[in-house]
């Protein structure tokens, strides 16, 4: 009976901690049924239930809201600088993990250093580089911008590669192998968890970002936008009331794709970091 | 001559404006005579081959549609003259300048924006001078620049001028605020001072709502007792406020009657951008706010919807009626436009008077053209009527880019009633920092 | 393998040694960098290489010096535009922009150097050849060569791109960030309309001396400063003890369903931040819901009758303290699944048989988990912990996002700098370089930063990282 009543308890605690975790996650799906379009501060629950929100925002595009084509414009992106990310990453993991060459440490040192710098201040700079290659207003541009980078990020992967024993490669290369062949048949099939890792953190940004994205696509064509950048411009002070509920229903529809990401991943995505992580 | 050419000019652009106006876009042979007559006039002043002109302008979000319109107009009446590829993109009035500024050659053309970024746009050299463009408006518009200036309202002009020059066309004179007041809950003569509104509102059990983090809003307080703001050459503000106005009163007394309202219980402050969220909430009986508010004020306040000027209130022992922003919205061309002469003509054609009735009919935005805004519909709107009465006592706010926060805060220490009534040498020393923060040089 | 020499010092003795004892051929290199190679017969490489240095020369004198030359001064010739209305068209002088003379400078520095690189290694390679040669030694054919790039050198092939793109996208905007704090590029000073030039070391000292408040930043530098680490320090700890907590509180065995708690965390991980982050702004809004909720249970009036409130809301994200301490519970929200996540994959590891045997000897689950658990979570997640730190120092979105356009401060002091109480350093200095287009002091204030993260990187690193642990494990 005792202990009946500590797990009852113990999962009442859990449960509880999630009641708070998802208030707010409740509260933006509720909001995004509202049958009202501004923010409703009255009340949690709507008062009158819709799919209004949806079916604004989906099918009937204005200037402010071009949902369809935010979404394709950033999962193109996302996509690409997906591919792009995973490759730099595992790249750089393999060579500074698996590889020794004098410029190894300097590099690695760079890095560290390098990542120490608060990004958002050299915005002003990356722009200008892009647009001397005539690359602002284009999405390529914003893949640059979030791929370009990405090697610095690859300290996860390195330690990833370094749980690897050694004499798997070695036996490898007494079979004649090349380094090449070593990296692409040895090494990256073992590297399941931490590739899905990558995978899915380089698939996120473009999602996320806002800053540079609003930077670069300076055209004011709301076509072209990402989806941050859509919805973030929904909130403006002359918008926010009309359009707060499509905000709303614009944060479900893409939270939807990435929590099942997220979910059906979960296993090697806490392997891919743990894995990583045990050697920073 | 160059008088003859012009007037040769203007006359067929008026016959030719008529003809466009009277039909829609399918032709008829009105249309085909006018456009014959226009070219016949370009031969003279264009030069012999018709140029591809590419275009890009700004405009709000919710203009776009109505923008469109007018740029199909546009791109119909010069057509003799120009092949144009003309490009609209959405950018809010009210961070035109940010992104402008964050690289002028890429921003549009042609852009609006709120008449308070006037002086940074132009300190950046974004803006092109409408002056130096009016042999182009005289040869393919029809008019001068004294035309432009002349057509639209004196407040409108001097906030598009700087040093004397034009630098923009004005579009539109709402960019003001006033009071909308439900009517049924508060009579017109309650609203004449801060003291009877607020004691209406505290009978009725509902809130007087006023936005005063923004030194676009708590500006007004000491604009209607006489203290002004003006801009120091090195770009910051001169500020007047910790001292005695003209009309003998002290800012310290100002601050008093600020504070007199914000602690009576009746009277809600409002952060800045947030007021259309409050009307909606259904608490106020009356606020001060502009026409961007008119729907959301006629719905919450439905049979009872009024507006009016913005109150009076008590400072010692005299009334003292509340100033206010005059803003405006304006239609610049930017300087590093590939094209600037047809970008200054384009954005004369969507602010000229036609475009101007179109956008009042469209959206209720108040004209700055004289004529638009004389005009019987124009008058007879409830928010409009009210903002031209407050208009009266508007004030062209010129200020530096380090006015803004330095107010912001001091109108938010007010607004939580940091600073006390009675605590003189207090309000002063807040007065003093205020001044001191706002007269620092532009960066 | 061959004994390579090593260090930079090595190197350039075998520099000097090739130009002295070089042949004609490899002297000959110095100038005309293919030569040695069409010596020894390798053709295509020498071709390669002349190619380069072609392309290279035409750089310099094609577009480098245009650019370069105007780097002691930044540019002389101001804007100047004439009306044509012929054409319609404004025509501009030959002007000087002070930022794109910045930007293709430090751009031709970059190639420069790397140039310089390439030329010294061309040299020793070249003379290589020729000792091989002398030694009767193969020489390599150009195939032979490209296949290093699969073995030997297959880092080169792996680092490349990388390398490059980082080059491009961070190095060398952190050039230009780190020359502008020593310009006034500001809003009096902006191109292409206006000049800006070099000022020395003028930023740093009016950023760090404290003379009149507005005057200088300094007032608003040192408080900022103070919330930015300990914003950090409670940020980084209380998501990475919150996530170790959860994780041991969803993998205890009494857990019914483990799985479908930890995918209920998982579910805020997946909302973008923008959205989960500026819809709890709205959601604490004064006149939010979460307000609504207070005034209407009454805890609005118990606290202002406390007087813990003077205002008729709860001033959640809009009075400081109030902000201060929501901001890092809001980061737990939004932190403490993701630390979660990573605790769970690491206690999955934690050798079992030592809690077993705590178990025995009688130890309660609060001993395990200070004497065992911890220690363990510190010495694997160390290094990750000094990262969240700089990350959290760095952390634009979470205070960006909840507190812009909402936050209005009451400090005049800090209203005159144009900061706010709740700024990090990366927020304000965001804010002064997008509304008052003050790069010059944003990038002093970004070279403090990273000044700031460099030594606490260095001393942490030095403490957990003791010894080279990347051999150690294998």
């Amino acid at each position: 009976m005792k202990r009946f009543i500590k797990t009852l308890l113990h999962n009442l605690l859990l449960a509880f901690l999630a009641f708070i975790w998802l208030v707010p996650i409740v509260w933006l799906v509720v909001t995004s049924f509202s049958a009202y379009t501004g923010m409703n501060t009255s009340t949690f629950f709507p008062k009158e239930w819709s799919l209004v929100n949806y079916k604004n925002l989906l099918f009937s595009a204005d200037s402010v809201a071009q949902f369809p084509n935010w979404f394709k414009n950033t999962f193109i992106i996302a996509c690409v600088v997906c591919v792009i990310s995973t490759a730099f990453v595992l790249m750089v993991a393999y060579a500074t993990s698996c590889m020794r060459f004098p410029a190894r440490k300097p590099l690695m040192n760079a890095a560290v250093i390098v990542n120490l710098f608060p990004g958002v201040l050299s915005m002003i700079a990356v722009y200008f580089i892009l647009k001397t290659l005539n690359l602002t207003n284009t999405h390529l541009g914003l893949i640059l911008v979030y791929s370009a980078g990405s090697g610095l990020g690859y300290l996860i992967a390195k330690g990833f590669f370094d749980t690897i024993p050694n004499s798997l490669r070695e036996a490898a290369y007494l079979d004649g192998a090349s380094e090449a062949t070593i990296f692409w048949k040895v090494v990256i099939p073992m590297s399941r968890p931490i590739i899905v890792y990558t995978v899915i953190s380089s698939f996120l940004s473009p999602w996320m970002d806002f800053v540079y994205a609003k930077l670069l696509l300076n055209s004011g064509i709301s076509s072209q936008w990402t989806v941050a950048i859509g919805l973030y411009n929904m909130l403006d002070k002359s918008l926010i009331n009309t359009y707060f509920g499509q905000f709303c229903a614009g944060g479900v529809l893409v939270s939807i794709p990435i929590s099942v990401l997220f979910v059906i991943m979960q296993k090697f995505y806490v392997e891919g970091i743990t894995g990583g992580a045990v050697k920073g | 001559m160059k008088k003859l050419v012009a007037l040769a000019m203007s006359l067929t652009m008026a016959f030719s404006l008529v003809a466009c106006g009277s039909s829609d876009t399918s032709n008829t042979s009105t249309d085909a005579a006018a456009t014959t007559a226009a070219s016949t006039e370009a031969a003279q002043t264009a030069p012999a081959e018709k140029q591809d002109v590419s275009l890009r302008i700004w405009g709000a979000e919710e203009d776009q549609t109505m923008l469109q319109g007018m740029i199909d107009s546009f791109k119909e009446h010069y057509a003799d003259y120009a092949n144009f590829d003309i490009q609209l993109g959405t950018e809010s009035e009210s961070t035109a300048k940010d992104t402008v500024l964050a690289d002028i050659e890429a921003a549009a053309d042609v852009y609006s924006f709120a008449s308070d970024q006037l002086i940074d746009l132009v300190n950046a050299g974004a803006l092109q001078s409408v002056d130096e463009m009016d042999a182009a408006l005289e040869a393919y518009a029809g008019k001068s620049v004294a035309d432009v200036k002349s057509a639209n309202a004196p407040g409108s002009v001097d906030a598009a001028t700087k040093d004397g020059t034009l630098y923009a066309f004005p579009m539109s004179a709402d960019n003001g605020y006033f009071l909308y007041y439900n009517s049924e809950l508060v009579t017109p003569e309650d609203a004449q001072t801060w003291d009877t509104l607020l004691a209406a509102a505290e009978k009725a059990g509902k809130k007087v709502g006023m936005t005063l983090a923004s030194g676009w809003y708590n500006a007004s307080f000491f604009y209607g007792a006489g203290f002004t703001t003006a801009l120091n050459d090195d770009g910051s503000t001169a500020m007047d406020w910790n001292g005695t106005s003209t009309d003998g009163v002290t800012g310290v007394q100002v601050v008093q009657a600020m504070l007199n309202i914000t602690g009576n219980s009746a009277f809600l402050p409002i952060a800045d951008g947030d007021v259309s969220n409050q009307i909606a909430s259904g608490d106020l009986c009356a606020v001060v706010s502009g026409t961007w508010d008119a729907t959301a004020a006629q719905t919450a306040f439905g049979d009872g919807y009024a507006a009016t000027k913005l109150p009076t209130y008590t400072c010692g022992d005299k009334q003292i009626q509340q100033g206010s922003v005059a803003g405006f919205k304006l239609v610049g061309v930017n300087k590093y436009s590939a094209n600037a002469g047809w970008a200054t003509l384009l954005a004369d054609w969507i602010t000229n008077e036609d475009n101007q009735a179109v956008r009042f009919a469209e959206r209720e935005i108040g004209p700055s053209n004289i004529n638009v805004a004389s005009s019987e519909e124009v008058s007879s709107n409830t928010a409009i009527a009210a903002l031209s009465e407050q208009s009266a006592y508007g004030v062209v706010q010129i200020v530096g880019g380090k006015y803004w926060d330095p107010t912001a805060t001091f109108g938010e220490k007010v607004a939580q009633g940091q600073l006390k009534a009675d605590d003189e040498a207090g309000i002063q020393a807040a007065l003093d920092e205020l001044v001191e923060g706002v007269s620092v040089p532009a960066e | 393998m061959k004994k390579k020499k090593s260090g930079i010092g090595g190197f350039f003795k075998e520099f000097g040694e090739a130009v002295v004892k070089g042949d004609l051929f490899v002297k000959l290199s110095l100038v005309w960098m293919g030569a040695g190679y069409i010596r020894r017969k390798q053709i295509i490489k020498g071709i390669l290489m002349t190619l380069l240095e072609v392309a290279v020369i035409v750089f310099t004198f094609g577009f480098a010096t245009e650019y370069v030359r105007d780097f002691g001064t930044l540019g002389t010739v101001q804007q100047e535009t004439v009306f044509n209305i012929v054409t319609m068209q404004n025509e501009f002088n030959d002007y000087d922009n002070s930022f794109m003379i910045l930007l293709f400078s430090v751009v031709s520095f970059v190639i420069w150097f790397t140039f310089l690189v390439i030329w010294l290694k061309n040299e020793v390679t070249v003379y290589r050849l020729q000792k091989k040669a002398q030694a009767g030694e193969h020489i390599n054919t150009f195939v032979e060569d490209l296949q290093q790039f699969k073995n030997d050198k297959f880092y080169i092939t792996l680092l490349a791109l990388p390398v490059m793109g980082v080059v491009i996208f961070t190095i060398v905007p952190l050039l230009i960030l780190i020359a502008v704090a020593f310009t006034n590029y500001d809003q009096g000073h902006m191109p292409p309309s206006a000049l800006f030039t070099w000022v020395g070391f003028t930023n740093f000292k009016n950023l760090l001396s404290s003379g009149g408040m507005t005057i200088t930043f300094g007032y608003a530098f040192r408080k900022i400063l103070i919330w930015t680490l300990v914003w950090a320090l409670f940020a980084t700890f209380t998501t990475y003890l919150g996530g170790i907590l959860l994780s041991l509180l969803i993998n205890n065995k009494r857990t019914k369903l483990p799985k479908l708690w930890r995918t209920l965390f998982i579910v805020t991980i997946a909302v973008p931040q923008f959205v989960s982050l500026l819809l709890v702004r709205n959601f604490f809004a004064n006149n939010g819901i979460m307000n609504t909720i207070c005034a209407n249970a009454g805890i609005t009036q118990w606290l202002r009758d406390i007087g813990a409130i003077s205002t008729s809301y709860i001033p959640f994200l809009s009075a400081p303290g109030w902000a201060h301490v929501m901001i890092i519970l809001i980061n737990i929200w939004i932190g403490v699944p993701y630390q979660m996540l990573i605790a769970t994959g690491v206690l999955m590891n934690i050798p079992s048989d030592q809690l077993e045997s705590a178990k025995i000897d009688g130890a309660t689950p609060l001993q395990s988990f200070i004497h065992i658990t911890m220690p363990y979570m510190l010495f694997v997640t160390g290094p990750s912990l000094v990262t969240d730190f700089v990350k959290n120092i760095n952390n634009f979105n979470v205070i960006y996002l909840l507190t812009q356009g909402v936050y209005t401060t009451t400090n005049q002091a800090m209203a005159n700098s144009q900061a706010k109480e709740v700024d990090l350093l990366i927020t304000w200095l965001f804010n002064l370089t997008q509304s008052y287009y003050n790069y010059k002091m944003a990038s002093t204030i970004g070279i403090i930063v990273f000044i700031l993260c460099a030594v606490f990187t260095l001393i942490a690193f030095s403490r957990f990282l003791k010894g080279d642990r990347e051999e150690a494990f294998r």
